[in-house]
Parts: C-alpha cells; structure tokens; sequence
C-alpha cells in the first residue's frame, strides 16, 4: 500500500461549497479523506498569497470552490477569482508545482455529488504525482 | 571619539556594493575620523584568517550571496567576530542576481581537479542569503544600495550620529522608528532595514488612473507615456509589491521596477501579491479573453523574484534553509518547515 | 610537492588569490578566481529586453553592449539622439573605470613605503590628498553617469532601440558644469603619474616586459574587428558576426573564470607558458594598435609614452597603466563636446521595436576591453543561449602566464612572496 496521503487544502465558499461539501458528508457520499477545509466568504477572496503560503507550508494540492459565475452572492467574486486563476497557474507551474495541484472549481450548493467528485479525483491525481516539496525546481 | 573598526567583505556578486562604500569614505571626508577599516579583501587583501587575530570588529558589511563553501564561513566568521552585521546589497540581503540560478535545476559542483593544479571553493547546491547562513543585524537593499542609505547606515552605525549635519537627509525617507535612532546616536532595532516601510508606488511621480490591462506590453514594443502608471500602461512594473527607498529610480527613467529592495513590509510573497494585482486589472469577464490576455506573460518568476529568489520566494524556501528570526522575514520563514 | 596560497589579490574585479605549487627547482603558479558567475543561468528563460538590465553585473558597460545586440536582435536603427546619449554614457563610464585603476595604482602600499598598521582604506596619509583628489572626480563623473544611465553602477536607460528618456534641461546643464571639469581633471592625474609614479620612480616593481601577446579590438567603425598580431600589425578584420567562429571559450576546473582563445589547437591552456592562440583586450590593446588620436593633449602624452618606453607594440604593466591614462585624456575631451546641449537636445530616444529576430549580436570596445554578446531566442522572446565574452576571461590567459612570470622571477631572486603578491596585484589590475 502507498504511505503516502495527500494534503488537499480547500478554499470553500460560504454560500455554496462549503455547503455542498456539508450536504456530501450528511448524504454519506464516499469522499477521500485528504481534505482540510478552510471556509472563505468567497471565492474571490482568496488570494494567491493564501496558495501560495499553502503550497510553502506543506500543502499538496490546493482546490479554491466557489459559486457559479452570475451567482456570486457578491455578485461578482467568483469572477475576481477566475481572473486571478490563470496567472497564478502559470507562476506555480514556474515554480515547480504541477498544474493538476492547483484547481478552481464551481460547485453549488445543490451539487454535493460534484464535490466528492472532484475531490476524490484531485486525491487520487495528487497521490499519483507524490508529495510536493517546495524548493524543487523542475528543468 | 575612537574610530570603528569597520569590515566588508564580498561573497558572490559585483564589486558595485563594495565600490559604493569606497566612494562614500572619500566623498564624505568626516567618515575618515570615525571609521578605520581593519579588514577588506578588495583593498587591503585581508585573508580570513587574519580574522584570528584578538579584538572584536564594530561594524561588518557583508556583500554578495552566499554561493561557495568558502562564502560560507566567511559568513560564520565574521559573524563571530562582529558586534553589528549588515547585510549589504540586495544579493546579501535576498540574493541578489546571482539568486536566479535557485529557478534552475540545481547544478552539480565543478568536477575533481587534476593532480597538481589547486581546489577551488566547492559549490553549494542553492544560492542562499546572508541571513540564511547567520543572524543579521541590518539589511540595507538595493542593488547597489543608493548612496543616501548607504550614508546613513555609516553614520548610524558607524559615527552614532557624530556628523550631525548631513543626518536629516539621510533619515528623511527612513521609517520613523529607524530615523529616530539614527538622529539620536542609539543603534536602531535590530533585524530594522535601511529603507522605507510603503511600497515604491509611494514615492513614484507616475500618475495612475483607471486601471486596465488590456494586454502585456514588453519595453522594447512600446514608448511608454511619460507621466502614467507603467503597469497601466500594460508593462510588468513591480513597483507596487517592492520596498520603497529609492526614490522611483527606475520608473522615473521610464523603466519598469524590478524590485531589488526586496517585498515591501506587509507583503507575503511578493510573486502573488503581483499576480492578484495585475490580473485584478485585466480587462475582461470571459474566460477565453483571460486566458488569452495571461498567455502573452512570461518569465514571472524570474521577473517576481529577479533579486529575492533564495531569500522571498516563498515557494524555494528549502528545507534546509534555517529558519530566519526577525518580523521582516518571519513570513518567509514559515514557510521553510514543509 | 608544496602549495602555498596567496590571496585574496587586492583592486581586482573578481575575487581571486593566487596558488602555487613548488617543486623542486619547478614552480607553477594558478592564478584562480574564486566566486562563481553564471551568467548563462541567470539569462536563459529570461525575456531578451531585460539582459542589459542583468548584465551590468558584469560591468556598467556590458549595459550598452546588451542593449546593442538587443537593437541587432529587433532590427532596430537607433535614432541619433540615443546614440548620442549611449556615447556620452560609454565616455563617463571610460572616465570612472579608468580614474579607479588609477587610483589603485596610486593608493597601493607598495609604491609609497608604508605599512599596513597606518593605513586608513590602505592609503598612507601623504597620499590623502591626491586620493581624495581623484575621489572628487569619480563622483563628478557619477554623477554624470546618474543623469546619463538613470543609476550607477548599474545603468538602466539604455534599452533596445535607444534610451528610455530624453536628459533633462537642468541635467544638461549640470552635465556642462561636470564637462568642464574633465579636461583639467585628466591633465591633473597626467602630472600626478609622471610626478610620482614615473618621476619617483614608482613605475619600477611594475616595469616587467612580458612576451608579445597578440590582441582584439574595435575598428574604426562599429561592424569591423580588428586582430593584431604580436608585432602589433593587423592581422585580420573581421564583421562581429563571425567573432565567435574565431574564439573558443575554455573552462578549467581549478578556476570559476574560463579562458578565451582562438580556435584551433595552437594555444596549449592557460598551464603553458606559449602564447600562441592567446590574445588580449583593452586599453593596451587599442594603444598597440599604434593609431594617432585625434585630441592634442592625448596624442602628446601618447608620443611621451613613445618617447619613454620605445615605439608600440608595448607588452608591460606600466605602459598598460600609461595607455589608461592616455584613454583618460581622450575620453576627458570627447567628454566636453558629448555633454554639450547640442549633443544631448534630441528628444527623439526611442524606436520601437517591431521585428522579432531570433539571434542578435554585438561587438562593442568598452573601457575595460572589447566585448562581445550573441543571444539565441525563441519565438517568445526568451532567451535560449547567451555567449558573453567579457574583457575579464579575454584577459584571462595573459593573466595566467604574467602571474607566472612574476612568481618565478620573484622565487628565482628569493623575494618575499608577501611582495611578491603586491606586484602580481598591481601588474593584474590594467588588464
């Protein structure tokens, strides 16, 4: 058996999936356990600096889950999220981390079975790279 | 008042921190009095082990990474033999240029010399910083650090403001607690670094208006406007996460900053701090155009961290590094524990 | 076999000390330098644009040669204005690099007797005044090179296609009060070398002949290099392109700064003692080319040099130190009619750059030597490959067989090695 289990930092929105991750747990959907929620008032507030320092402090994978976009409960936070996404990928992705270790996902309150889903799939694709150390450079 | 006994010496990087303080022990001729450089291997060809000798040095500034074995212990050593420390330059203080080889697959060191031809000081397998190998007292960035602050850290080091007259202009763009030490002749608190406290957006003449970036510009494609916001202007302009001091150097010359002060105070990493800034102002809700705008980008790594790879890049923190104790860079130390 | 060590060698650019092994009658000396420079890792996966901005850690000068292989890199012609302002900026950073290694020449204990116990910055208090002299000038002309290249000694304004602004009204004044200055300045040092250094007879530990080098410099326009041979006779003229055909970079384990030769086998490696193959750059190299300059007060110090250590070519640290001091009064006086408000009135800096190429060189005479960059990117603009040669690893091999001939004589006549060690210093620093 591999040792090794993955840690998976999610960045949940408050209005929806934190509570689709809520809703998982209470329907007794089959979820890995390799998550550590940490619940945000909205996607779009999650800075890069928190990824970042995530990855740094010994995080494996990180997921940031926030609302659909057009249904921000701040209308458009989500969408600040979106934006910030693509740069960020691309810097961690510099810096050695693999892009399947960093994901943006929307999932509402209503999709429980979409975030154990994506949740056991990042576990699994985590688990197949290894652990990320910080300070490894690819070539 | 007796004179310092004042030491500098320079790991790996350029003579220009060195010749910055060569030039200000001249054109300053009150310096002559109050300092008495007892080891320098630029000028006087000092050998570390002259450092055995008894009697402790003041003041040492140390320049240049930290790249070879031997870089190492003249880290160790003048450490133990100094009262004060300072890490001179933006590569002892972060790393400097010589820091970028960290964004690269570590190299392996140079291969056995033959019989009879002599070893050379082996290579580490990272650069690292100053700070990284012993405690510092001070950091004064720049690369090389401008000569106000290189003035003031004489004079507040070195003279305990003995040469009053020309200390208001050095203090004047100094944090406020770091200034008042230096006006009264007390040593400022240790770990203080010899620059301002705000970010270089602060002290830059540009004017800034709507923020849109529609797409990356690269210096040599466009003419930026002379009086705008260069990030506005769609250049990568790091102004807004560096340390403030020079006065807007750089982006007064028409040039994006680079960031050789290092992250400003309150920043984590100065690469994310970039990142949120400049895809905040992309100029777009769809998807595909974001994607579209963020794939002109490149090189944001080497150019987030052009002079703080070893030292402020949160995600090259090695293990291994030791973990660095001040407020300034207790956020990057906590990244080190993995 | 025994080693000592000598070192750290002081006024060098690069830290270095010297190594040397005795045995028996043998005795091999290693001049190494001992702090890495990897420049190739710190350029590739770089945007092009931002090498002039990271190259100056080689010298402020490789700044304007960076940008140059930028503007062959773009296909960029750079308006007049820019040119104007780059030349002025080459002149300045002629003018400090050259009053430093005076300067060095002058405070080095060696020349005045003097013990290490009352130097202040290792100069005896005799000599403060011309140093402080020297000093004040270095700083007019920083300043000089603040206004020109926005910092020093790492300059910024010079970007491909041209110079990122324009200079100021109240700079160009400034930089007329600083053009008057120059002139009086270099012809102060020219009396201050021949009062002491020839006068007093300071010249002598530094009047060593080495065997005939043969040398690399600019031509008369930017697309042509010249080779000289031994005798000082041009060899060959060659475009800029094909300098690295004819060069080779050799790297040596015992040493972090690598050596450049002509191709082929002819030199055996910086452990022979022939100098075939070899050759070297600067301001001894421009002088041995034997071309009369064009400013009077240059051209006389240039016939005194003549008069005094015979018709070029001159292979010896002292007239290494003289043909500085000849660059000096050049640059001075070209310095008086770059500066002026006609000179530096353009407004027009800037080219845009509009093409994309996918490799750029450039060749360019800086004050230290001749330079040379070749960039290879791909389509993005990053940077692939960089070759670099710089005036430090050209000199390299004459380095090499000059400190040999130094500890072997100084062993040969039972010097100290601690003296021996100040002349290896000071025979260094020209090169």
């Amino acid at each position: 058996m591999n040792p090794f289990e993955p840690r998976i930092i999610t960045f949940l929105c408050n209005w929806c999936s934190y509570v689709a991750a809520d809703a998982a747990g209470v329907s007794r959907l089959s979820q890995k356990t390799n998550t550590r929620a940490v619940r945000v008032f909205c996607s779009g507030m999650v800075d890069p600096n928190y990824v970042i320092k995530a990855f740094a402090q010994g995080a494996d994978g990180v997921l940031v889950a926030g609302c659909h976009p057009g249904d921000c409960h701040y209308i458009a936070g989500n969408i600040k999220a979106l934006r910030r996404s693509f740069l960020l990928r691309k810097l961690l992705e510099e810096l050695g981390v693999d892009e399947k270790r960093f994901r943006l996902e929307w999932i509402a309150a209503s999709e429980p079975h979409k975030y154990a889903k994506v949740v056991n799939e990042m576990s699994e694709q985590i688990r197949a790279l290894g652990p990320f150390s910080p300070g490894c450079v690819r070539d | 008042m007796e004179a310092k006994k004042v030491a500098v010496y320079a790991a790996t990087g350029c003579r220009a921190c060195e010749n910055a303080i060569l030039d200000i022990s001249f054109q300053v001729n009150s310096l002559d009095r109050f300092a008495r450089f007892e080891f320098w291997p630029y000028l006087l060809g000092s050998r570390l082990e002259d450092l055995e000798k008894p009697g402790d040095i003041d003041v040492t500034f140390f320049t240049g990474a930290i790249s070879t074995e031997c870089d190492e212990e003249a880290a160790r050593r003048l450490r133990e033999k100094s009262k004060i420390l300072v890490a001179f330059g933006a590569c002892a203080a972060f790393g400097g240029l010589p820091g970028l080889v960290n964004l690269q697959q570590a190299k392996k060191a140079p291969e056995g010399c033959e019989d009879g031809t002599p070893e050379l000081p082996g290579l580490r397998r990272r650069v690292a910083t100053l700070h990284q190998i012993v405690p510092v007292d001070y950091f004064v960035p720049g690369c090389s650090p401008p000569q106000n602050y290189t003035w003031t850290i004489m004079q507040s080091l070195v003279c305990q403001s003995g040469a009053a007259a020309r200390m208001s202009f050095a203090a004047s763009r100094l944090p406020r607690r770091i200034a008042r030490s230096v006006l009264s002749g007390v040593l400022p608190p240790s770990g203080s670094v010899f620059a301002g406290e705000k970010a270089v957006c602060a002290s830059c003449g540009r004017m800034k208006q709507e923020k849109l970036f529609a797409s990356l510009n690269r210096i040599h494609r466009i003419e930026p406007d002379p009086l705008r916001c260069l990030l506005e202007q769609g250049l990568l302009c790091q102004g807004l996460a560096t340390r403030e001091g020079c006065g807007g150097l750089c982006t007064g010359a028409g040039l994006p900053c680079r960031g050789c002060f290092g992250k400003a105070q309150d920043i984590y990493d100065a690469g994310a701090k970039m990142v949120s800034a400049v895809s905040s102002t992309f100029d777009t809700t769809e998807a595909a155009e974001m994607q579209k705008i963020a794939e002109a980008f490149v090189d944001l790594a080497g150019t987030f961290y052009r002079y703080t790879a070893p030292a402020q890049c949160a995600l090259l923190q090695t293990p291994e590094s030791k973990r660095p104790a001040d407020e300034d860079f207790e956020a990057a130390g906590g990244a080190c524990n993995g | 076999m025994s080693t000592i060590n000598i070192g750290p060698l002081r006024y060098l650019e690069e830290p270095s000390q010297i190594s040397i092994g005795q045995n028996g009658e043998g005795l091999r000396s290693f001049y190494q330098v001992t702090a890495p420079r990897d420049i190739a890792a710190m350029c590739k996966g770089r945007p092009a644009e931002e090498l002039p901005r990271i190259l100056t850690i080689l010298s402020p000068s490789h700044h304007i040669a960076s940008a140059k292989a930028l503007d062959n890199l773009f296909g960029i012609r750079i308006p007049p204005a820019a040119e104007n302002i780059r030349k002025a900026l080459g002149e300045t950073l002629t003018l400090i690099h050259h009053a430093r290694k005076l300067l060095f020449l002058l405070q080095s204990s060696t020349n005045p007797p003097g013990t290490r116990e009352n130097l202040r910055i290792a100069v005896p208090s005799s000599q403060r005044r011309t140093v402080d002299e020297i000093m004040k000038g270095i700083a007019a002309f920083q300043e000089a090179a603040y206004i020109l290249g926005g910092r020093y000694p790492h300059p910024v304004t010079v970007v491909a296609g041209g110079v990122s602004r324009p200079i100021k009204e109240v700079h160009k004044r400034r930089l007329q009060e600083i053009a008057r200055t120059c002139l009086p300045y270099a012809l102060r040092l020219r009396d201050i070398f021949s009062e002491t250094v020839i006068g007093n007879g300071w010249y002598k530990p530094i009047n060593i002949s080495f065997r005939p080098v043969a040398s690399i410099t600019s031509g008369e326009t930017e697309n042509e290099v010249v080779a000289t041979d031994k005798t000082g006779a041009e060899a060959a003229r060659f475009a800029p392109e094909k300098v690295l055909d004819t060069l080779e970079i050799l790297s040596e384990p015992w040493t972090y700064l690598p050596f450049v030769h002509e191709k082929g086998k002819t030199w055996e490696g910086p452990l022979s003692d022939k100098t075939e193959g070899l050759f070297f750059v600067g301001p001894l190299a421009r002088l041995n080319r034997a071309t009369p300059l064009a400013a009077p007060p240059a051209e006389a110090e240039r016939q005194r040099m003549i008069g005094c250590l015979g018709a070029p070519p001159h292979f010896s640290p002292l007239a290494g130190y003289w043909s500085i001091l000849v660059e000096l009064i050049a640059s001075a006086e070209k310095c008086e009619t770059l500066y002026s408000e006609e000179n530096l009135s353009g407004t027009e800096t800037r080219v845009v750059a509009t093409g994309s190429g996918r490799r750029g060189l450039a060749a360019f005479e800086a004050p230290e030597g001749f330079v040379c960059h070749r960039y290879e990117v791909d389509q993005r603009g990053l940077v692939e490959d960089v070759t670099i040669l710089d005036a430090a690893s050209e000199n390299n091999g004459l380095r090499s067989f000059l400190t040999q001939k130094i500890a072997e004589e100084a062993f040969a006549a039972g010097q100290p090695w601690d003296q021996a060690k100040k002349t290896i210093e000071l025979s260094l620093v020209p090169f």
